[in-house]
């Protein structure tokens, strides 16, 4: 076969530095052992500390990584949020560098990368980032600071795998379990926050009312009785017996206006007033009932620990 | 505004992917659809190959088109289902503009690669990818190199070549979305051994 003497060109530059991207950031990648079959990806963000996807793990005990050298050693669980989709695992003195994270967000349309490391070997898969917008919610009802929706293939590892940009910068982490299996970042903001937490709890709080809710129009002769600047509101479709929105009289048929003083016309509009630091604060609820405008003071509980995978 | 990289990059990739162009050929045998096909230069230069998936070609005889429109006759002249690669010679009255291939440095994750094949009987379209996972492990060809990078039907027995062109292994199938190539390598040692190709 012929052979032909290099050239240097913009191209071969822009090969060579994906590849010396990939090389660095795998670095800080390993495998992690917590279901059969194919291992998961996870990343080394804190000395000691890897970030994995929770839907990866399978089990709580006998959890082992795989570092790069291909070293495999025990891990333990230290904390997991099915509603962020992320989990922490502690390893003591894994001697590896941690993943260099960049803040910002990235614009739609940059070239990004994707790794992961679903056993001994390090897998690269490419594309761009095909949507940036602000906070969302995930169906559980956690805060994610940035979606970042990928364009790119998904193979083996890709969940718990870092997205990162051609300067080895970490974005974020992959999943593809909030998005009906889609590809998806979950942000440097937001991993930050929910390790933090984690670390020192092992979980993560989030206050609870134990209402369903639905949209509903108030009729408008009735909003103009009542002098209701918005005519969307939510009508309380469900209430746990026992649980804080029934110890302190709510009832079902009650149309919930407002939560704290900001009115609510989506269920993700109660979500987003019960973070962690809510639990045990006392919050003011408006409703109808019976055609009048009630106060109530709601005391919201701590949302029980869903059951574990 | 302009953009002198972005255009730099398109140049460059159109002049890589043309050159690979001339070194891929088409591959018809009749009802087993069309495959692509690479020009190799076999030992001494002497004699014209194509190399190209055994899953291509059906029989000994089959017909080539190459990239100028030239249409000739070829005979397989060695073949292994296992590895699924099949060599085809035909008569060349001409230098012809043959692969060139790569022989360092190794492979590396996240390298760009290029697949150029004849999806749905689009001839000559070519595709950019990366390097999907390391391909060499102590210092030993693998069976496959992975590519992330979507192939179709009509890619098979195609070129994969890195950011400069050169050949790095021949497209053969596609596993959950990954393209798997038989690395150049390989081809390289099967012919050096295939007494067939020898002794025709």
């Amino acid at each position: 076969m012929v052979t032909e003497e290099t050239m240097s060109t913009v191209l071969q530059s822009l090969s060579t530095e994906l590849a010396a991207a990939v090389e660095s950031a795998g670095r800080a990648i390993v495998a992690i052992h917590a279901r059969r079959r194919i291992p998961a990806s996870g990343v080394h963000w804190r000395p000691g500390v890897i970030v994995a996807t929770h839907h990866t793990i399978n089990r709580e005990e006998g959890i082992t990584v795989t570092l790069p050298d291909g070293t495999t050693g025990p891990a333990t669980l230290a904390g997991r949020d099915p509603s962020t989709d992320l989990a922490v695992l502690r390893l003591s003195d894994p001697g590896l560098p941690t993943a260099s994270p960049r803040p910002d967000a990235p614009k739609a349309g940059e070239l990004v990368i994707a790794l992961g490391r679903p056993g001994s070997s390090l897998t690269a898969s490419w594309g761009v980032v095909s949507r940036v917008a602000g906070p969302w919610r995930t169906w559980q009802g956690a805060e994610i600071d940035t979606l970042l929706r990928l364009d790119l293939a998904i193979y083996d590892g890709f969940s718990g795998g870092p997205l990162i940009d051609s300067g080895a910068r970490v974005l974020g982490i992959n999943t593809s379990a909030l998005a009906r299996g889609a590809p998806l970042t979950i942000p440097v903001a937001t991993v930050e926050r929910v390790v933090t937490e984690l670390l020192e709890r092992g979980t993560i709080r989030r206050a609870y009312l134990g209402i369903g809710t639905q949209e509903v129009r108030v009729p408008q002769s009735l909003a103009r009785t009542l002098d209701l600047t918005s005519d969307a509101a939510l009508l309380i479709v469900s209430v746990e017996p026992g649980g804080p929105a029934d110890r302190d009289g709510v009832l079902l048929g009650d149309v919930l206006l407002e939560l704290d003083g900001a009115a609510v016309r989506d269920p993700s509009d109660v979500l987003a007033k019960l973070g962690g630091d809510r639990v045990g604060r006392p919050i003011a609820a408006r409703v109808i009932r019976g055609g009048q405008v009630k106060t109530l003071q709601l005391s919201p509980g701590e949302r029980p620990k869903p059951q574990a995978a | 505004m302009s953009a002198p990289i972005t255009a730099r990059l398109a140049r460059e990739l159109a002049a890589v992917v043309d050159r690979l162009r001339r070194a891929t050929v088409q591959v018809r045998t009749r009802g087993a659809g069309m495959g692509a096909g690479v020009l190799w230069r076999a030992g001494d230069g002497s004699r014209a190959l194509v190399i190209t998936n055994a899953h291509v070609v059906r029989g000994n005889r089959t017909t080539i088109e190459l990239s100028d429109g030239t249409v000739a006759s070829a005979r397989a002249v060695a073949r292994d289902p296992k590895r699924d690669l099949a060599a085809l010679e035909f008569a060349a009255d001409r230098d012809l503009p043959y692969a060139v291939g790569r022989e360092s440095p190794p492979l590396e994750v996240g390298e760009l690669v290029i697949a150029l094949g004849h999806p749905g009987g689009l001839v000559g379209a070519a595709t950019l990818g990366i390097i999907h996972a390391a391909s060499e492990r102590d210092g030993r060809t693998p069976r496959w190199i992975q590519a992330d990078v979507r192939l179709a039907p009509g890619f098979s027995g195609g070129p994969l070549a890195d950011a400069q062109g050169r050949l790095i292994g021949i497209n053969t199938m596609v596993r959950g979305g990954l393209a798997l190539a038989v690395p150049a390598a390989t081809i390289d040692a099967w012919l050096r051994g295939s007494r067939a190709l020898v002794s025709s």
